[in-house]
């Protein structure tokens, strides 16, 4: 084969995105997955006692903010599942009811366009234990009512939770409704036809239906969920005490407040083996809908 | 490569493009029903409004007011004082400046930010769609893949990278970083747009010309006008809305808006003046929602398309 | 002196032979036809010789040039697409332009080439135009002007006409041919439409599965099919075939069928001598047969009538013959007395019949 350079110019052409790839993502990830087997603290140190390789695993299950953490993780992944509900339960709403579906829809989404410093800002003034809601509501008689959430530590992953939901329910109306409506329109004359009742229909035929849409909306809100960090930056900074410390938050403030750069990679290893253990289902749903595709034709 | 398509699918990147179809209003009695819907999403649509608004209306308060503690009550005296000192005074840290100066810095960062991740991921993504190239398919599985990759995991390194090839704590540090990160997400996103392009007009063009370069400005280039256009106000708002590269990368002198404000409202010294935050909240809110008000559409179409970003 | 040979070429996709082995040489200024069925290798073909596909084996050469590693753009060759291929955001002057790229040359004589490709082909007025607004004949002759800029000695057409409605099919086809009669340029055209080829070609290539059953001119691809492929192929209706055995008595050869039809066939050019009881397929095309039984012919026999169909200037009649349809192409008037049921003398022309032999199915 003589040489040719017009073979070689897409490759080139790649070669950029191929060096980002090989060193800012492979080569970075490696790079950190040994420095949380060794002792570093603010300075990288690599030497690698094998003995104890572990060591910074072990510091962090024995580290009470971590299991916070987790903890957390799971309460803000489960409370901001809520998002998905209302999402479908919005987009379900306005899919029947075309009046004013572009005012419904912009005012639901409108939120996705603004940093999360912003949306915490907004709810940390909300949630003010002064003269926020909760004056206002006590003003109104209803005294007994707690809403400064974020200044308990029992009650402030909530109020992240409802910023979160705040937040994020009209991205799961827009899917939901893209869903909705690649729903075969002769269904609902279908359903009606046979008087099935609303609510039968949603729930033996509609959401079945629509199982694929729900998946992604649960994949993509559990990735959203372990990336949390701007939302908690801004609402609460990990407080009161560490009671809203979520991993993403952690891992950073081990990294720089604590300057424990072993032991904030242990930490990062984890983060992303949560998120493997997330992604592997959609890699197996891909491949089994690709097989299914397949088997069809 | 069709699994990679099936997995984009799977995370809704091609739902939203085929979304939002004209429905044409049907013209018909409001029932019972009907009411209690409309009445449902309004009640819906408070919630989703009551922050902003509360926001607005505190930003024009001034402070006396507001240590009143009448939240939802609207400006007795409507005064433009707090956005003066939010924009022009109001202390980030250490120093007192206004979020003036974070704003530019929003505006330096995001030029560049612009050009190098689209100018990396669409040539990448043009590559992998239109030309044989070998190893396309698994290169395609690993851009796949980093798209999930927590940031985290690759921080320190990127730090420690940034910091010999002396851009850390520059605006071409954070640049650079948001070309890197957005890039997997980009490429997909391109790549699946240029995938569509008839394989016989690549046919043409190569008997025609042959030049890869000549290829993409001429003919690629300007068959891409739409997804061009999502795919940048998908980054604006993105590189905008970005704290956490800012935080990181920005060092004392590139510290984008979305810093000085998480700084204004968690760094607290002596009385907090809560229509200042507000206003600041504001201002930085302010570029991106104009984008999602006029181009709501192309913005859905960009964020759903982004979605793996997280 | 050939223009454009293929010498020994394979072609593998993964694991799968595609072509295997080929050869096919072309002489200049002829139009050649690859014809086949889909996913008979002719595209491939093609696309091997544009250089848009690599050869796992073989070598291409275009006169005196071995191309077979040169990339699509130096092989000297334009190329045709059954989707116009037309590049949507240019217009139709850019598109015609774009196809000169590779060949730097002057701005005026690239001036002069797209002047000279529009005035060809009657787009002068659509040279501002975009694709999108043109109808698809228009888009077509784009796409030839594209081919024509180029200036080169070898056009390949890609079923070109596949996209076009049946009258502007019938009218490109006249257009294309003269364009060949006109520039004296070597085409290489696929197709799966045997009327195009039929009417166009100058040599016509039959492929299926990869292999080319028979390279000839029209008339002999038509009239001597090699095989029984080519012989069921071409023609529409299409060639009956039918089994039947020899029979040798002296210098006289019948075909004997099994109803007890006889056909004379002493005058058939046997490439090997006919043997006694041999197995053959015989091939009778619709139109070598008449309804009458006076003259000299092949065989003369009566068939019970299934139906008859007419197509205007054109019918075709169908007899019950060996328990299953005989086609016949006859005239209208013929065709509309013929009742099903009815028993008819036909009669088969002598010299016209295609012998194959059973076992190979090659020409005998």
């Amino acid at each position: 084969m003589t040489f040719r350079w017009s073979r070689w110019s897409p490759q080139l052409a790649l070669l950029p995105a191929g060096l980002v790839t090989l060193v800012a993502f492979i080569g970075a990830i490696l790079w950190t997955v040994y420095l949380s087997l060794t002792r570093s603290r603010r300075l990288p140190d690599y030497a690698i006692d094998w003995s104890e390789w572990g060591r910074q695993y072990q510091r962090l299950f024995n580290d009470d903010a971590w299991l916070i953490s987790l903890q957390n993780l799971i309460v803000l992944g489960l409370g901001s599942a809520l998002a998905i509900v209302f999402g479908f339960i919005l987009a379900a709403m306005i899919d029947r009811e075309k009046r004013g579906e572009s005012i419904f829809r912009t005012v639901f989404l409108y939120p996705l366009a603004i940093s999360l410093i912003v949306t915490g800002a907004a709810w940390r003034w909300i949630f003010n234990p002064e003269l926020g809601a909760e004056h206002f509501i006590h003003s109104i008689g209803l005294t007994w009512v707690n809403a400064s959430w974020l200044a308990r530590p029992e009650t402030a992953m909530y109020g992240v939770i409802l910023a979160s939901v705040w937040q994020s329910a009209g991205f799961y109306m827009a899917l939901m409704l893209a869903g909705l409506k690649s729903i075969n329109s002769e269904i609902w004359s279908a359903a009606r036809l046979d008087g099935v009742g609303l609510f039968r229909l949603y729930t033996e035929i509609i959401i079945p239906m629509m199982k694929f849409t729900f998946v992604t909306c649960a994949i993509l809100l559990s990735l959203g969920v372990i990336k949390a960090y701007d939302v908690i930056v801004a609402m609460t900074n990990g407080g009161p005490g560490q009671s809203t410390y979520v991993p993403a938050y952690f891992t950073i403030q081990a990294l720089s407040a604590k300057g424990n750069l072993g032991f904030a990679s242990a930490a990062a290893v984890l983060m992303l083996l949560i998120t493997a253990v997330i992604f592997l289902p959609l890699v197996m749903l891909t491949a089994w809908q690709q097989q299914r595709h397949g088997a069809a034709k | 490569m069709n699994d990679l398509t099936m997995a984009q699918r799977a995370l809704g990147a091609d739902i939203a493009v085929r979304s939002a179809p004209y429905f044409p209003r049907k013209k018909k009695a409001i029932t019972g029903r009907s009411v209690a819907v409309i009445v449902f999403l309004s009640i819906c649509a408070l919630f989703f409004c009551i922050p902003l608004y509360v926001v607005v209306v505190t930003s024009f308060k001034t402070m006396d007011q507001i240590r009143e503690g009448t939240m939802f009550a609207l400006p007795n005296i409507w005064t433009l004082e707090a956005w003066d000192h939010a924009w022009n005074s109001a202390c980030s840290g250490t120093r007192c400046e206004g979020l003036k100066v974070g704003f530019w810095n929003s505006v330096f960062i995001l030029v560049p930010s612009l050009i190098l991740s689209i100018g990396l991921s669409i040539v990448t993504g043009y590559a992998l769609a239109l030309w044989n190239v070998k190893w396309a398919g698994p290169f395609l599985f690993i851009l796949f893949i980093c798209a999930f990759v927590p940031f985290q995991i690759i921080m320190f390194p990127l730090i420690s990278m940034t910091a010999t090839l002396k851009v850390y704590g520059s605006i071409w540090g954070v640049a650079i970083i948001h070309a890197v990160l957005a890039m997997p997400v980009l490429t997909l996103i391109f790549r699946n747009y240029y995938k569509d392009i008839p394989q016989e007009i690549m046919s043409a063009a190569v008997m025609d010309s042959g030049s890869f370069w000549k290829i993409f400005f001429e003919i690629v280039l300007p068959m891409s006008g739409n997804i061009l256009i999502v795919v940048l106000i998908l980054q604006i708002t993105s590189i905008w809305n970005d704290y956490l590269i800012g935080v990181t990368f920005g060092g004392m002198g590139a510290q984008p808006m979305t810093v000085n404000l998480a700084n204004l409202i968690t760094i607290s010294t002596g009385t907090v003046r809560y229509n200042d935050n507000m206003a600041a909240a504001l201002l930085t809110a302010i570029p991106p929602l104009v984008i999602y008000f006029f181009v709501g559409k192309l913005f859905v179409q960009g964020i759903t398309a982004g979605a793996i970003k997280g | 002196m050939p223009r454009v040979s293929f010498e020994h070429i394979t072609k593998n996709y993964g694991l799968m032979k595609v072509l295997d082995d080929l050869n096919l040489s072309i002489d200049d200024g002829d139009f050649l036809v690859l014809l086949g069925p889909s996913g008979c290798g002719k595209t491939t073909l093609l696309n091997l010789l544009a250089g848009l596909l690599d050869v796992t084996d073989g070598r291409i050469m275009i006169g005196e040039r071995d191309v077979t590693d040169l990339d699509p753009k130096d092989r000297g060759l334009a190329m045709v697409f059954q989707s116009y291929a037309l590049y949507p955001t240019k217009t139709v002057h850019g598109n015609l332009k774009f196809g000169l790229s590779a060949s730097k040359l002057p701005r005026d004589e690239i001036e002069q080439r797209i002047t000279w490709a529009a005035k060809l082909l009657q787009i002068e007025p659509l040279l501002h135009r975009k694709p999108g607004q043109l109808s698809g004949g228009q888009r077509q002759r784009v796409a030839i002007g594209r081919a024509l800029v180029k200036n080169v000695g070898v056009f390949l057409f890609d079923e070109p006409l596949s996209n076009l409605d049946a009258k502007l099919r019938t009218e490109m086809r006249l257009e294309i041919k003269k364009l060949h009669d006109q520039l004296k340029s070597t085409i290489v055209y696929v197709t799966h439409d045997q009327i195009e080829a039929m009417t166009m070609a100058t040599k016509i290539a039959v492929m299926n599965g990869g292999v080319i059953q028979q390279f000839g001119t029209p008339d002999e691809i038509y009239e001597r099919p090699a095989n029984l492929f080519v012989a069921g192929f071409i023609g529409s209706p299409a060639m009956n075939l039918r089994k039947a055995r020899l029979s040798l008595a002296g210098a006289k050869v019948e075909a004997v069928f099994g109803s007890g039809v006889r056909f004379d066939v002493s005058d058939y050019p046997f490439i090997t001598p006919p043997q006694e009881g041999a197995e053959v397929i015989a091939g009778l095309r619709p139109e070598h047969f008449v309804l009458t039984a006076n003259g000299p012919f092949a065989a003369t026999f009566t068939v019970p009538v299934q139906y008859a169909e007419r197509t205007g200037p054109d019918a075709s009649a169908y007899f019950t013959f060996e328990n299953d349809l005989l086609a016949l192409r006859v005239e209208p008037d013929a065709a509309a007395k013929l009742t099903p049921g009815q028993s008819m003398t036909v009669s088969y022309l002598k010299g016209k019949a295609n012998l194959f032999d059973a076992r190979t199915g090659q020409r005998m």
